[in-house]
């Protein structure tokens, strides 16, 4: 929702009022995730260090290598950070599966009517064409898309990472089944590879753009501005205004009861809402 | 209690071809798209890659076969974990067969007997129950003494193979007093020692390959039958250019080696060597001065041998007289730089002794023992036993017994050290001229070793006591009354050992496990009970081998540390110059020995014509493998995995006639015994042979990786003795064979 | 520089004599297991009909080659070569994969199923950094099986090779293998090189995966560049007061 058409005023008012986004395990969850695929996409690609199949300069592989204490401590780190990222994050979504994560899937996931105008107004909007974005719910319809690559490539990276990292393991259970080892490496950077892609505009979004530099200082504080709110997750924001006034209203009704101030109407909420 | 029927994991028939794919080479089609340019070189791994680096380098002897090749047994935490050849050996030269890289699997063998047992129930029904060493050595004492106090010390057999501590070994027969002493040897070289005896007055000639430009084999199958030293030498040899002739029915890997492989029809070697005899003698080919400065008898070979002409042996042997003819003037030719080898296991006719002596004058006639630089058989003798000291003895108490196995009122000739087994055996069964009552058997495996396993199997029924030491339930010592566990090779000291100019020990690289002990131990221990204590006059191992180098001044602790020591040269043990006089009667090569014209044989080598098969019977060959020790080493798991080929090898002629093929079911049967065994059908063996290797067909379950693996060939043996040399004949078996 | 060693073997087959005790003197040293060896002593079988036999044995092992397929199927590097030109294995760094093993065209690599990794001949490296033969050469009791470095003139496998012709295991397929033969091997012995498939996951890696991936990340970098070049242009005006 633009926010051209609002009076100064009230944009200002918007900017400074700040809207709890993120809570503070999220953003812990974050950045232990933004580290973890930090360091193990630099000891991935450090342990890729043949000729053939190396993506980045061999002066990468030596210099970790050398700062591991060689190729064996380098994979064992890697291995070990994986399968503990991999514990946190399938801890955290086994956890909150059913008071979180259902949830969330529902709401955060599914693609509205909203969300296919979105992609088609973004690609009006990147192709310099004019646009008129739909409003926006706090996962906006390509933080959707991505994190239905995210959660594939996740769950595709833990297998094929288990896979390689227990191959002793997998090979007596199968009774050789080796080409289970030679498809997962492939596998396994092939999804990475996919989900860097996506994290290419993650990060150019989160970091760079400067629409969204709200929701990248939210990822610190867990808190956006309204007017950010307002323009880029509208419907959110209209939605954490309506539970934010209904909370109000609920202690003003404590008020009254208590005998200390007046009830507001519906048709006032809603009005403030907006 | 053990009961060896419940062993786990026995397995009843292992796939003996579970290498063969390894050898099997992937079939692919099209090339991998490499990318050319430079390899990466990586940054070195940090020393996190495995490899066995010892704690200890523990120099030691090789006890895998005879030919006791010094070793160093690396140890790391308290375990063996590789064996190495130890480079001053002569024996060894720095490097070990397939058995003795093995070596320390047999110590390490989960079969290995690691307490005293003492049976349960009947004999040969695999229950044993666990004794402590006091209670076991006290009832073997008691039994035995028994036996003595009851029918004399002649009652009492005792018998063991080849090994250093076989000293005690006899000395404790000796104390007993018993006459009965059995030896694998007549199973072995009693032809070719008891030729040598009285021929050259030397046991068994060393062989020297430095200077060799033509040697002959009879049987000898070097490359297969591994001395180490000696195959490499032979090697070497080959490699220098020296022409090597093989006479033997199958293609071992010697004849792939030789420069001549001459399939001779088994039993007419004799026919082929005096042809060469005739040939070198009436062309006056061979050394005169030599011959006539140190040999007797010679003069009168072209006459004695006159009707063995190249022609003749042609029509016996099947060799072209060409060639019998050639090959003589070649040996000839080539003058002290010829060797006829003497052959080891010479077992194979009754002529087996003529074919030895036949040997023995085509050496004298080249001369080659004349150099004892350059000549190709080495008799000095000098300096044998190098003037090493042993504990006192008190005089042995007199025997008046006769020796069951006829040495010498039926065996005039056979020397008392080498014994007639096969007889010995027999006596037990016949019970002529006397009953034996118990037997003693120290590292020897008679179920397997002897021809004929049913007669065996019989005299062990007809014996009251029957003890072993071994360090595996062996398949006698699984009819056994009571099984000593020994120490192995590597967990203990033996009796000094000399080689040439150094003196070689074996010591304990490990602590032995369980509770086995040495052999000089039990035999200690064991003589005490008997009241033979004054025999064993060393307070343990170490004050044995103490007492042995006192004399010398020599020091134990330099032994320890190096394996040998030099023995100090002292002018009487290495004569300055050549003396060639022989320990004969007439103190020369006797070609003419007049013990043996005395003795109402032959005195000059002749021919005597072997038996041979009937129409559809086939000479049964016995032979060696590289990969194993007789039947002790079929249970070492690095063996097994190098040795998978326990087939009848049969010709594909031979085999076509009967419907045979590879891998077929067949059934060999002999006059005494018949087995079932898959037939390997091979160009590399006669077609009027076939072959089995010996020391498979184990019958013990204490030995879950040789149990019921292969045949054994000792039940097909029939048993045959030769009455010079009392050698047993084990090719002198004929079988049939058919499709089972 | 004078010290940089090329080690390299030199074997002469006419004196193997196939006792095996190289083999046995491999296993023990490495504790390879059961059923699976790293050398070998290749034949191709019996030649002739009785009595006219011939046998040739061919002590046959890692060829430790200067162009090595093996090093290239090696995703991790796990396999790699030292500087005196030894293909090694780090075992500790080898998942198992298997791709190593199928890409040698002499099958001498296998799986180590106890360990999980690929094993083969590494030249007993232990052994000669400290002064030792590899095991098998230290033990060849027919004198078949020399080691030794190319760069020393007085060495023994330099001093073997002199005036002797010197063959390879080299056909189509010649990755300039480090073991020499002072015979020449029969052709039909099992020791020569054979080509290798490379297999499925290998070629969708390869041909598919590494510049698919390349391509998307390019694509998405592209895209956010050029996004970010039309943000310096336009300003960023929509959120200016």
């Amino acid at each position: 929702m633009s926010t051209v058409n609002l009076p100064l005023a009230e944009r200002k008012r918007l900017k400074k009022k700040k809207l709890t986004k993120h809570h503070l395990a999220n953003i812990l969850t974050h950045w232990f995730n933004a580290f973890s695929w930090g360091f193990l996409l630099a000891t991935g690609l450090a342990i890729l260090g043949n000729r053939v199949y190396q993506t980045v300069p061999a002066q990468w592989s030596a210099f970790l290598r050398n700062l591991f204490g060689g190729l064996a401590p380098l994979i064992k780190w890697h291995e070990s950070w994986g399968m503990f990222w991999a514990f946190v994050i399938t801890f955290n979504v086994l956890v909150g599966f059913r008071k979180y994560f259902m949830p969330f899937g529902a709401r955060r996931m599914m693609l509205d009517q909203d969300d296919l105008e979105w992609f088609k107004q973004y690609g009006r909007k990147l192709a310099g064409l004019s646009y008129q974005l739909p409003e926006q719910d706090d996962y906006n319809a390509g933080q959707k898309a991505f994190s239905y690559v995210v959660i594939l490539g996740i769950i595709t990276i833990i297998a094929t990472g288990l896979i390689m990292t227990f191959s002793p393991q997998v090979m007596r259970a199968t009774g050789g089944m080796q080409w289970l080892i030679q498809w997962a490496m492939p596998i396994h950077f092939t999804a990475v590879g996919l989900v860097v892609a996506g994290l290419v505009v993650h990060i150019y979004m989160g970091a760079i753009f400067p629409e969204e530099r709200s929701a990248f200082f939210s990822m610190f504080s867990g808190k956006v501005d309204a007017l950010y709110a307002y323009s880029h997750h509208h419907k959110w924001y209209k939605r954490y205004i309506r539970a934010e006034q209904e909370w109000e209203a609920g202690e003003l009704a404590k008020d009254i009861e208590m005998g200390v101030g007046t009830a507001v109407s519906d048709a006032e909420l809603d009005e403030l809402a907006d | 209690m053990i009961d060896y029927n419940k062993n786990p994991n026995l397995v009843t028939r292992r796939n003996f071809l579970k290498m063969a794919g390894l050898t099997a080479a992937g079939v692919a089609a099209g090339r991998v798209g490499l990318i050319s340019g430079v390899q990466p070189v990586l940054a070195q791994s940090n020393g996190h890659l495995p490899g066995p680096m010892a704690d200890a380098y523990v120099p030691g002897m090789c006890e895998m076969c005879v030919w006791r090749c010094g070793l160093f047994a690396k140890v790391k935490n308290g375990r063996i974990v590789k064996l190495d050849g130890h480079p001053e050996s002569d024996h060894s030269l720095g490097k070990l067969c397939a058995r003795g890289q093995s070596g320390f699997q047999n110590t390490y063998d989960p079969d290995r007997v690691l307490y005293p047992l003492i049976r349960v129930g009947e004999r040969g029904g695999g229950r044993f129950r666990r004794a402590s060493w006091d209670e076991a050595l006290d009832l073997v004492a008691e039994k035995m003494q028994g036996i003595k106090d009851q029918y004399g010390p002649e009652a009492m057999i005792f018998s063991s193979t080849h090994n250093l501590s076989q000293v005690q070994f006899e000395n404790l027969l000796n104390g007993f007093g018993s006459p009965n002493y059995g030896t694998q040897r007549s199973l072995c070289f009693n032809a070719m020692v008891t030729a040598f005896l009285l021929t050259y007055g030397v046991e068994e000639p060393a062989r020297n390959y430095k200077f060799a430009e033509y040697i002959i084999l009879t049987g000898r199958n070097l490359m297969e039958a591994i001395s180490t030293s000696e195959t490499y030498h032979l090697s070497d040899a080959i490699a220098r250019g020296a022409k090597l002739v093989v006479l033997d029915p199958r293609f071992t890997k010697t004849a792939a080696k030789a420069d001549e492989w001459i399939p001779i029809k088994p039993g007419t070697d004799l026919a082929f060597h005096l042809a060469l005899i005739n040939v070198i003698s009436t062309e006056r080919l061979g050394d005169c001065d030599f011959v006539e400065q140190f040999t007797v008898g010679c003069q009168d070979l072209p006459t004695v041998t006159a009707e063995y002409t190249p022609e003749w042996a042609e029509k016996i042997t099947g060799v072209p007289a060409d060639t019998i003819r050639r090959i003589a003037r070649e040996f000839a030719s080539h003058g002290h730089r010829s060797m006829a080898h003497p052959g080891w296991r010479t077992s194979n006719f009754v002529n087996s002794f003529q074919t030895e002596r036949a040997i023995a004058t085509l050496n004298a006639l080249v001369g080659n023992v004349l150099n004892q630089e350059e000549g190709c058989l080495i008799t000095d003798t000098a300096g044998e036993g190098a003037g090493l000291g042993k504990p006192p003895q008190p005089a042995y108490p007199r025997v008046s017994a006769l020796r069951l196995d006829g040495v010498p009122w039926k065996y005039p000739l056979v020397p008392l050290k080498l014994g007639v087994f096969q007889d010995m055996r027999d006596a037990i069964l016949t019970g002529d001229p006397y009953q034996a009552h118990g037997w003693f058997i120290s590292r020897q495996n008679p179920a397997q070793s002897l021809p004929d396993r049913g007669k065996t199997i019989e005299a062990f029924k007809k014996l009251d006591f029957i003890v072993t030491v071994d360090i595996i339930m062996n398949d006698t010592a699984w009819f056994s009354d009571v099984a000593l566990p020994e120490a192995s090779y590597l967990e203990r000291y033996d009796p000094l050992n000399v080689v040439g100019d150094k003196i070689w020990l074996r010591q304990p690289a490990i602590e032995p496990l369980g509770e086995a002990k040495s052999a000089l131990w039990i035999y200690k221990q064991l003589g005490e009970r008997l009241g033979l204590g004054d025999y064993f006059q060393y307070a343990d191992e170490e004050d044995y081998i103490r007492q042995q180098l006192a004399p010398l001044g020599l020091s134990f602790d330099e032994l320890k540390q190096r394996g040998y020591v030099e023995i100090p040269h002292g002018p009487e043990l290495r004569p300055a110059e050549f003396n060639p006089t022989f320990n004969t009667p007439s103190g020369k090569i006797e070609v003419y020995s007049e013990t043996l014209a005395n003795a109402g044989f032959s005195g000059y080598p002749t021919w005597e014509a072997p038996p041979e098969p009937g129409p559809s019977e086939f000479y049964l060959l016995t032979g060696k493998v590289a990969q194993h020790t007789q039947m002790g080493t079929q249970n070492n798991p690095y063996l097994h995995q190098v040795f998978n080929n326990t087939g009848l090898w049969i010709n594909p002629e031979a085999a076509k006639e009967r419907g045979i093929h590879n891998g077929d079911m067949v059934r060999v049967t002999s006059s005494v015994g018949s087995v079932e065994i898959d037939a390997y059908v091979t160009e590399a063996i006669r077609p009027d042979c076939v072959y089995l290797t010996p020391g498979f067909g184990h019958m013990s379950k204490g030995l879950r990786q040789a149990y019921n693996q292969g045949v054994s060939d000792s039940d097909l043996h029939v048993s045959f003795t030769d009455p010079i040399s009392g050698g047993q004949a084990l090719s002198q078996t004929f079988v049939t064979i058919e499709k089972a | 520089m004078a010290d940089v060693k090329r080690y390299g073997y030199v074997i002469d087959s006419a004196r193997c004599i196939d006792c095996r005790a190289c083999l046995v003197a491999c296993r023990a040293e490495w504790q390879v297991p059961e059923g699976q060896t790293r050398i070998w002593v290749n034949s191709s079988g019996l030649k002739g009909t009785f009595p006219n036999l011939s046998q040739q044995f061919v002590p046959f092992q890692c060829q430790h080659c200067r162009d090595a397929p093996c090093l290239d199927a090696c995703p991790t590097g796990a396999t790699y070569r030292r500087e005196d030109g030894l293909v090694m294995i780090d075992e500790e760094a080898c998942i198992g994969c298997g791709l190593c093993v199928k890409a040698c065209p002499y099958d001498a690599r296998f799986y180590n199923e106890e360990k999980g990794v690929a094993e083969k001949c590494n030249g007993c490296y232990t052994r000669i950094d400290r002064g030792e033969l590899p095991a098998c050469v230290a033990t060849c009791v027919g004198g078949a099986r020399l080691f030794g470095d190319f760069n020393d003139p007085d060495s023994v496998v330099n001093k073997a090779l002199k005036g002797r012709a010197a063959h390879r295991l080299i056909n189509e397929i010649d990755t300039q293998p480090n073991v020499y033969y002072l015979e020449p091997i029969e052709e039909d012995n099992q020791s020569w090189p054979e080509a290798k498939e490379m297999t499925p996951a290998e070629t969708f890696w390869r041909k598919l995966a590494t510049p698919g991936t390349k391509l998307a990340i390019g694509a998405m970098v592209l895209g956010q560049a050029s996004a970010f070049a039309k943000q310096l242009v336009s300003g960023e005006n929509e959120f200016e007061e």
